[in-house]
């Protein structure tokens, strides 16, 4: 492979799989090289190295979210002016302000005492398939967790849920097909999702909750309580952020232990591994594929110039995977330590989720071994058709069927 | 050695505390502080392993 033959953008591809050799290449050949963008668009500049990531992301006065947001491509002033309304758009001081609202309830000591009642939700989750002896593991496993825990933190009643799923699918799926024929399609759901926010937000404001949505109705930044606008982005963030990717990652790492056998019989073995192995899957996943910043001043990557204006996307995923930070980077290793990944990102936007997916992932995962510890796949997983989010659509499992646990008590 | 934490930044996220706990506690207002106000210089590699690894780049050493 040459370096005119990368091509990033190319969805066919992602649909495939994840170009790990254009990476490779790109980190060996030209770690900040400019890339063109067949689509239309400007181009930007790819940036592959671990380093370079991290410089990118300590540095947001330099390489700013809001500025032109952070998507690969341009979006439309009137489109730009809305998104920037989310924290991920955001830079500090701005995005310190916003942040604050919401961050507490993302705390370690916070998700510690999520925990017990995750643990039960994850035994519902595997309550309703372990006696199938099959399932397509995506919408019936890995999705069901972060949907009804980001749902049950924002405060949406159980049987709203699965709203919540479909319009996520809708909202992040712009690339792909079958989740949305169109942006037209994405903008209808983020409208569908308004709607429904509001309502919530109207009794919240009544008849305040512990959860996220009667904190939000109830706060204020600089004195000024959000606009109906922001609220509607901040649901919208929390939303869909707090799903799709933890989704993707219990997917992605159920993948590479199917494709790792001898890993998947060493978790089996010493299940005392799976922090280890949690942090393997979110290097090997990297679920969030990349974010673009744009240069507000002149500057430089690794010697390489960068103009004002210019458009820099920093890949996380190829950063998971640089051979001058982790040994045999193409080794899963259920127990690498250390394991300094950037799946979560780093510095002012670090994963506000992170810890609370961590969690999520461990505890899905001990019921899943514990319960079907010979589940396998049984057909070709489907990959999403988009070069931001590294997810799987749909993966066909077997696994040998629980005896009803009533009976087995009896 | 002396040691900045920004707490525009910190967010209670322990990593200092578990990778140097002889200078960091996360108290129960989930906020990282120090436990002894100059650390001494055999504890810099700790530290700056902390540095490096707090998520939100919230610790600098400004010696």
């Amino acid at each position: 492979m040459k370096l005119d033959e990368v091509n990033l953008c190319d969805l066919d591809i992602w649909e495939q799989r994840v170009p790990h050799e254009m990476f490779a290449l790109l980190r060996q050949e030209a770690p900040v090289f400019w890339h063109k963008e067949p689509q239309g668009g400007p181009g930007f500049w790819a940036v592959t190295k671990y380093a370079d990531v991290v410089h990118v992301s300590k540095h947001p006065k330099i390489f700013s979210s809001w500025r032109g947001g952070t998507n690969i491509f341009d979006l439309p002033a009137e489109e730009l002016a809305q998104v920037r309304m989310m924290m991920v758009n955001m830079d500090p001081p701005q995005h310190t302000k916003y942040r604050r609202l919401v961050s507490h309830g993302f705390t370690p000591r916070r998700i510690a005492e999520l925990e017990p009642h995750v643990r039960e939700l994850a035994r519902q989750i595997v309550d309703q398939i372990a006696g199938k002896g099959e399932c397509d593991f995506v919408t019936e496993v890995a999705a069901e967790l972060p949907l009804q825990v980001i749902a049950e933190l924002l405060g949406i009643p159980l049987g709203d849920r699965h709203l919540v799923f479909e319009w996520s699918n809708r909202l992040i799926g712009f690339d792909d097909p079958e989740f949305q024929t169109s942006m037209e399609d994405g903008k209808r759901a983020a409208a569908e999702m308004w709607a429904y926010a509001h309502t919530l937000a109207e009794k919240r404001k009544r008849d305040p909750r512990n959860d996220l949505v009667s904190r939000l109705v109830h706060s204020e930044v600089d004195g000024e309580r959000l606009s109906e606008l922001e609220f509607d982005f901040f649901f919208l963030l929390l939303a869909v952020a707090g799903n799709e990717t933890t989704r993707n990652l219990i997917s992605g790492g159920m993948l590479a232990l199917f494709e790792h056998p001898e890993q998947k019989d060493k978790l089996l073995a010493h299940p005392e591994l799976l922090p280890t192995a949690v942090e393997e899957m979110l290097r090997w996943v990297s679920p969030v594929i990349c974010f673009r910043r744009t240069a507000t001043t002149d500057t430089e990557i690794r010697g390489q110039r960068i103009r004002e204006g210019d458009k820099v996307v920093i890949f996380y995923i190829s950063a998971n995977r640089d051979e001058e930070v982790f040994e045999h980077p193409d080794r899963f290793d259920i127990a690498r330590s250390p394991n300094d990944h950037l799946a979560f990102g780093i510095g002012e936007h670090y994963c506000l989720g992170a810890n609370l997916a961590r969690m999520e992932i461990r505890v899905m995962f001990e019921e899943i071994l514990r319960r079907l510890p010979d589940i396998e796949l049984a057909g070709a997983p489907r990959r999403l058709r988009s070069n931001f989010i590294s997810g799987i659509k749909s993966m066909p499992v077997r696994f040998t069927p629980e005896r009803r646990r009533v009976a087995a008590r009896a | 050695m002396k040691i900045v934490i920004d707490y525009d930044l910190c967010e209670g996220n322990a990593v200092c505390m578990k990778v140097a706990p002889e200078v960091f506690v996360v108290g129960e207002d989930d906020r990282a502080r120090l436990l002894i106000a100059n650390p001494p210089e055999e504890l810099r590699a700790k530290v700056e392993l902390a540095v490096k690894r707090c998520p939100r780049q919230a610790l600098s050493i400004v010696d």
